[in-house]
């Protein structure tokens, strides 16, 4: 893209773990500097219109995902990620602006895209059992049973849910539901995954086996990864890069590389120093971004 | 223990009107009350000998094909309607008012297109049988998951396979609770199908009994469509429970949570 691209340091937090208090120096819907941009988004602009009025819900927003990159969505509760999200996967047009997917514009849901929603107990089929869910994706591609039988246990074993393949999806517990829609988003195979606050609704403890879970597949899959959430720990934690989200109508607040070891554990990485630095440097930005500071706003002052 | 429990409610209430019955018939000499055992007797004199192929077996046969149309063509149009915006908004208004007529008075005019026949009566039997299904059907596929839709649309769901895995399953719950409505309204048309210009059927042999003062044998024919719905709805039941099990279940878990 621009020249911008060829400096790999992180353009708001140094190496040297010095952070930076907002200043021009924020890039406006500037992107990270990527290897190979799979996904790009372009001035992406959603507005609802209602019987009361226009809602801008997304203002303008840019920003790429390189192939194999675990990057986090984060921004305060109504800042606009689902509807993000939606228009990413193509179940939802952009106003203005545009979505593309290996340079090529998505206008409805593409192939090589799997999305996990934040609610399992309404995106699992009640009246399939955990095999059947896993594999209704693939029998709708048209790949043959036998191979189907092989990557279902395959996607089951992954999760670690071999033991319930017969169950319904209600039988099981939260955590365990939301297992079963992320095997059958493996199963299928996609290069870019979406998650939708995926573990919003689930408890604590096994919010932080699942946060494990979805890192060990990312790095077995080599799959790139878009992890909304509102949980300013969770996506320091899981994400080499946290794009955080200005409150509505959205643009990108800031874009943080996140240069944590890629080996993460729930008790040593949260423990860690550079955690601790991070996560405040996050959360003072959404905390800036609750009370209305826009980006655009500190470039306007610096540049004055 | 639990399944004679069961058995038990079912019967305690039919044994314990019988007993009044009977009680109260002893002695009587009325020509229009026969008593349990005279109406037991005639109900086999009556309804096992020819009776039987003649009137019993054209009305059941009748009975299923308009309940198998019923159900195909208010599940076929209703998932076709439910699934376009423009056709559920054009269709709606038009179908609530050819559902508001009751379908013993179309019975006349359908005898004068189409004649006295079987077809007369399978016809009055669908037309009144078909509104609870199409219309649950239509309600079923137009109250259909969001996020379901989108899971579904995320994957790449061909038409086919939407139809069969999401869309039919997702509305089943209120196309069976169409269907159970259905069934009895059909039972009711079936009889008063055959009523009119009939020679054989159910319905035709009560009223000639009736007609012909063989009074026990007209209450045989009343309990025998009795018998008949009992039977139906038993068979509904088994069907709903083998079809919406994962329903239930999901319902069971939900009022337990």
């Amino acid at each position: 893209m621009t020249s911008e691209h060829s400096q790999p340091t992180n353009p708001v937090i140094s190496q040297s773990g010095v952070q930076d208090t907002p200043d021009g120096r924020i890039p406006v819907g500037k992107t990270m500097p990527g290897e190979e941009p799979m996904l790009s988004v372009q001035n992406l602009k959603k507005v609802y219109h209602t019987d009361g009025g226009d809602i801008e819900a997304v203002r303008n927003l840019t920003f790429d995902l390189p192939k194999g990159q675990l990057a986090c969505l984060v921004g305060p509760s109504g800042s606009g990620k689902t509807t993000l999200l939606k228009c990413i996967s193509g179940l939802m047009a952009p106003t203005e602006g545009e979505v593309t997917l290996h340079g090529e514009k998505v206008t409805g849901p593409p192939k090589s895209m799997a999305v996990v929603f934040q609610e399992y107990g309404r995106s699992l089929f009640p009246w399939l059992r955990v095999a059947e869910n896993v594999e209704l994706p693939l029998k709708n591609q048209g790949m043959d049973k036998t191979a189907r039988r092989e990557v279902v246990a395959e996607a089951l074993e992954a999760v670690g849910l071999s033991h319930v393949p017969k169950s319904y999806p209600w039988q099981l517990s939260g955590g365990m539901q939301q297992r079963v829609a992320i095997a059958r988003a493996v199963a299928y195979k996609p290069e870019v995954l979406l998650m939708d606050e995926p573990f919003a609704a689930v408890d604590a403890q096994t919010r932080a086996d699942l946060e494990d879970l979805v890192r060990g597949i990312w790095k077995k899959l080599g799959v790139s990864v878009l992890f909304v959430t509102h949980d300013i720990d969770e996506s320091v934690y899981l994400g080499e890069r946290v794009i955080i989200l200005s409150s509505s109508p959205t643009v990108i607040q800031e874009d943080v590389l996140v240069d944590l070891p890629a080996e993460r554990d729930q008790l040593e990485t949260r423990s860690s120093q550079r955690f601790a630095e991070l996560r405040h440097h996050v959360y003072e930005q959404i905390q800036l971004a609750k009370k209305g500071f826009r980006p655009e706003d500190a470039v306007a002052n610096a540049n004055a | 223990m639990t399944y004679i429990r069961t058995f038990l409610n079912i019967i305690a209430l039919p044994l314990i009107l019988l007993a009044i019955w009977f009680v109260s018939t002893l002695g009587e000499t009325s020509f229009f009350v026969p008593t349990p055992q005279a109406l037991v007797e005639t109900f086999f004199e009556t309804w096992t000998s020819e009776r039987f192929v003649s009137d019993v077996f054209p009305s059941l046969g009748r009975l299923m094909i308009g309940i198998v149309l019923s159900i195909l063509i208010g599940i076929g149009a209703g998932l076709l309607i439910g699934s376009f915006r423009w056709l559920r908004a054009l269709l709606e208004p038009t179908l609530e008012f050819f559902r508001a007529i009751p379908p013993p008075v179309l019975i006349p005019v359908i005898m004068l297109l189409i004649g006295i026949g079987d077809e007369m009566k399978v016809s009055v039997i669908v037309l009144g049988a078909v509104w609870p299904i199409l219309l649950n059907t239509i309600e079923g596929v137009r109250s259909m998951d969001e996020v379901l839709a989108d899971t579904s649309r995320t994957y790449g769901m061909n038409k086919i396979n939407s139809v069969r895995y999401l869309i039919l399953p997702s509305a089943m719950p209120q196309i069976m609770a169409g269907i159970r409505q259905s069934l009895s309204i059909a039972l009711i048309l079936m009889v008063i199908s055959e009523m009119f210009a009939s020679t054989e059927g159910l319905g035709f042999a009560i009223v000639q009994f009736q007609r012909s003062f063989a009074i026990p044998e007209m209450w045989s024919g009343i309990v025998l469509l009795g018998l008949i719905g009992v039977i139906l709805s038993f068979i509904f039941q088994l069907a709903e429970r083998w079809i919406l099990g994962w329903y239930h279940g999901l319902r069971e878990i939900e009022q337990a949570a």
